[in-house]
């Protein structure tokens, strides 16, 4: 027993295993997230129907995804078009591997970590331009080359500015670039005498393009294209392509967080007076008034199993608000609250941005990226590299 | 100057961005919950046609004239009516209305002299068969019952 | 607008656009001729929504027929039934009174408002903005209470009969007016706020499926397209009809013809009819709603020709008589299907992507077109 304890793999596997069994249902509770954040800006109510408040609708969607017929295209390419949504979602699952969800829970700590996520995220890409290629559909095609082209223009400046944060963390391992960000004791978006908040800037915006989300979702335009790349899947399959999309949303703001927001830190991470306030106050204030707005819904409902559901909602917000209070439970999952919370505050933005932009044309789309974002961001580079030489 | 600096710090889409956030709030929701919550229905609302009776003595006002199936379009009501030996009148025997070809246009209960046909303001008029939204004169008189949702 | 031909002899693709595709708003199939993305030609195929509206006139009396035209453009079914109202009523010769015409007026300019809106919302939806379209049919949704409370129905209205009216306004008619024309200029803003000077919307429609006046004059295109090439034509102050002599309004325009400039000039259309409705209830005269007119109604032998301003453009109904009483041929001149010719010359040389806004900013309803 004190053998596997302290097997140093034990706990690697354990996150692994983790992240894969529970990151399908986190993918389905975020397009719930999605769907009602969305349905917030445009005054409608959002999925009402299946359990309270819509709450069970991820649960019912991926049913039906299963049993769905499994339909492939006579015409196409049958063995990539099986391939390509595993090789999206593999990579996409992949890249959380050097993911730092807190100072104690993660899978590794590579020291090239922030590379591997990016090559990850650019061959997640890949699965994409095989889907729409084997599909043998015209919209299809046209979906996989925009998506192509997309890519080769976004990693760009997504690259650049992640160097330009690089240099200010000194570090490419991704506890390390935290680490740093704690002992110089502010966020690097903020740091440079605020100037690397133009590669911030940068880097979100080429994130949402990376990510294929509106007003860059040209591989997907539904009005234009149909579906994109995934005109021809239905099923099981597509349900891997969202399952591959949502992932590396989650890993984009991942990155975001931790290269430019602090990772796992509190605001104000070497405040020492705030350290009550913001690490124990502010989180059981949270999930309490969460709590009492599902105690609130549960008296709302009607149904008995709704009532039912809600109330063990409502409880467990309680109980999660009490872990808080807790020291020596707080110091474990303090960390981890911090990188969710900022992670969900940046998925907030990208369904806010979706809800309100028109999509970019493809050569408006190239635009952006040669003629604004690669130049912004080398010059972000340059200055922000003179600067750093001049004040270290 | 002004516009440059405008379109450095993204303000035509920072502007867009604050009308959607504007919209958040929970009382701005405009959707109804059909059919948990009823939807509103006008006084004037065209729906399933009904044949009205006399509320004291239970009898039909229709005065089987046929005005009805003239007037209307599609052709789709049937005036079936018997003369009376002793008063001479003619009585409504049968009268059946095709719901399933109605477009509701009105043009019926414009032209019924008595009011006894009228379009009502029950709009749910499914069925499960094309049977089912033939009207005969019984429906018609009945109205329709829509079914009670619990959830 | 050249089309240059690329260095390599590629063979171009034909991309069937429709029948069944998320913006071809209903059942369009444009056949297009595409060099990777860029069109090289588009060819409309119509007729998938053909009901052969115009025959079933000929069987139908003239008052029978008039729910039928609520059908053809269903978004605006209020301007078509005064359409055909005018045109049977000035074969017939008949007197419509003040009354009816000054809630003919209302109902009509609503009905614009309500299908510019869904115009808006629908080409929002088209260029990727997702989020106009709830918040236009949330305004429209008023406009359609108030022709649910007024005549029972709220998109197939038959609102208007030969000869006037057949019901008489409400209690709280003026005051839903009233009431929605505050409301709705407030939220004009909003949809400006949201996109006029947004730099992707204006980016998107900016220069794109430019048809300059003269390219309008010689496809017929009429409506917001026209003035929006810099036409000041508009059948309201052209030939009034219906008592609109008497409002005061302008007609807006722009001169540049593209995308945007159809945007601009289909929003200023809202505050005019806003502006219109506001003169029209207050000025709303007591009297009956409906001219004389038999029940049996036989219009003397001859032809007529009455066109209005549609929200899309310039709609009209031609009816010859024999003298019975059931039309012996009757002819609408839909704009819809008129400036749909135009898609074609407004597509070459852009991209796939423009070809969706275009048809957006056209405004074709199909049931219109195919009739």
């Amino acid at each position: 027993m004190e053998e596997i304890l302290d097997n140093p793999y034990l706990q690697p596997i354990i996150a692994t295993l983790l992240i894969i069994a529970v990151f399908p249902l986190v993918a389905g509770y975020m397009v719930l997230a999605e769907r009602k954040v969305l349905a917030d800006l445009q005054v409608r109510l959002g999925p009402m129907r299946v359990g309270p408040y819509g709450f069970l609708q991820p649960l019912a969607d991926a049913f039906k995804l299963m049993l769905k017929e499994d339909i492939i295209p006579a015409a196409s390419d049958k063995w990539i078009f099986w391939g390509a949504p595993v090789l999206s979602t593999f990579t996409a699952l992949t890249a959380f591997s050097v993911m730092p969800f807190s100072d104690k829970f993660y899978v590794a700590d590579v020291n090239i970590g922030i590379l591997f996520i990016l090559a990850m995220s650019s061959l997640g890409i890949l699965g994409l331009i095989l889907g729409g290629w084997s599909s043998n559909s015209k919209y299809s095609l046209l979906g996989a080359l925009r998506s192509a082209a997309q890519m080769v223009s976004y990693e760009v400046p997504l690259g650049f500015t992640t160097v330009t944060a690089l240099m200010v963390a000194e570090t490419l391992s991704m506890q390390g670039i935290v680490q740093s960000q704690l002992d110089k004791g502010v966020w690097i978006a903020f740091s440079n005498y605020g100037l690397m908040l133009v590669p911030a800037v940068v880097f979100f915006i080429a994130a949402v393009a990376e990510t294929n989300r509106a007003p860059f979702d040209l591989p997907e335009a539904e009005s234009e294209i149909v579906a994109g790349f995934h005109t021809e899947y239905s099923g099981f399959r597509w349900a891997l392509f969202f399952l591959a999309e949502y992932a590396s949303i989650f890993v984009i703001c991942g990155i975001a967080v931790t290269v430019f927001f602090g990772g796992w830190l509190r605001p104000f991470a070497n405040v020492g007076f705030l350290e009550t306030p913001l690490n124990v106050v502010f989180p059981i204030l949270l999930f309490v008034v969460i709590g009492a707005g599902c105690a609130l819904g549960a008296a709302r409902v009607t149904l008995a199993y709704e009532k039912a559901i809600m109330g063990v909602l409502a409880l467990g917000m309680f109980l999660v608000a009490g872990l808080f209070a807790i020291p020596m439970i707080n110091e474990l999952i303090i960390g981890f609250f911090w990188f969710l919370f900022k992670v969900l505050i940046f998925i907030y933005v990208f369904i806010w941005v979706r809800g309100t932009f028109p999509r970019f044309r493809y050569d408006q789309l190239m635009q952006v990226g040669w003629k604004y974002l690669i130049p912004i961001s080398m010059g972000g580079l340059i200055v922000n590299g003179i600067v750093l030489l001049f004040t270290s | 100057m002004k516009e440059l600096l405008k379109a450095i710090f993204f303000v035509d889409l920072i502007k867009g961005l604050a009308v959607t956030f504007r919209n958040q709030k929970p009382s701005l929701i405009y959707t109804e919950q059909y059919p948990k919550e009823r939807p509103f229905v006008a006084e004037r609302y065209r729906g399933a046609p009904r044949l009205n009776v006399h509320p004291d003595t239970d009898e039909t006002l229709c005065i089987a004239c046929n005005l009805c199936a003239l007037a209307c379009p599609e052709q789709l009501i049937v005036v079936g009516a018997e003369r009376n030996k002793e008063t001479r009148r003619k009585e409504l025997t049968t009268f059946t209305y095709d719901v399933s070809r109605c477009m509701f246009c009105g043009l019926c209960e414009d032209a019924c002299p008595v009011d006894a046909l009228e379009l009502t303001q029950d709009f749910e008029l499914a069925s499960y068969t094309r049977e089912g939204v033939i009207w005969d004169r019984q429906m018609l008189e009945e109205g329709p019952l829509p079914t009670e949702y619990k959830h | 607008m050249a089309t240059s031909t690329t260095f390599l002899d590629t063979n171009e693709l034909v991309l069937n656009m429709g029948p069944q595709h998320p913006s071809t708003h209903g059942v369009l199939r444009v056949i297009l001729k595409l060099d990777g993305e860029k069109v090289m030609g588009a060819d409309c195929v119509i007729g998938y929504l053909h009901r052969g509206v115009e025959k079933i006139a000929e069987n139908r009396t003239y008052q029978q027929f008039a729910p039928y035209v609520d059908r053809m453009d269903y978004v605006a079914a209020v301007s078509n039934g005064l359409g055909y109202c005018l045109a049977v009523e000035t074969l017939g010769g008949i007197e419509v009174p003040e009354r009816a015409q000054c809630v003919r007026v209302i109902l009509t300019e609503l009905n614009r408002i309500a299908s510019h809106l869904l115009w808006l919302g629908t080409h929002a939806l088209d260029i990727g903005a997702m989020t106009p379209v709830f918040y236009c049919f949330r305004e429209r949704e008023e406009v359609l209470k108030i022709f649910e409370k007024y005549c029972g129905a709220r998109l197939t209205t038959h609102a208007f009969r030969i000869g006037g009216l057949q019901y008489e306004t409400y209690d709280t008619f003026e005051k839903d007016c009233h009431a929605f024309c505050d409301w709705f200029e407030k939220k004009v803003v909003e949809y400006e706020e949201l996109l006029t000077t947004n730099r992707i919307w204006v980016g998107r429609t900016k220069g794109v499926g430019i048809l300059d006046a003269e390219a309008c004059k010689a496809y017929g295109v009429t409506g917001p397209v026209l003035r929006a090439a810099g036409v000041e034509w508009d059948l309201r102050k052209a030939q009034p009809y219906c008592g609109y002599e008497k409002y005061d309004f302008d007609i807006p325009t722009c001169a540049g013809g593209d995308t945007y400039d159809r945007y601009i000039v289909r929003m200023q259309e809202f505050h005019q009819s806003v502006r219109i409705i506001r003169q029209a209830v207050d000025s709303l005269p007591e009297g009956p709603i409906k001219g004389r007119v038999s029940k049996v109604f036989k219009p003397p032998v001859g032809e007529a020709y009455a066109s209005i301003e549609a929200p899309k453009g310039e709609l009209g109904y031609y009816v010859v008589s024999d003298g019975s009483t059931q039309p012996f041929r009757l002819r609408v001149r839909p704009p819809s299907f008129v400036n749909l010719q135009a898609l074609d010359e407004m597509c070459r040389g852009c991209l796939v992507a423009d070809v969706v806004a275009i048809i957006g900013t056209i405004d074709i309803v199909l049931g219109e077109v195919d009739r």
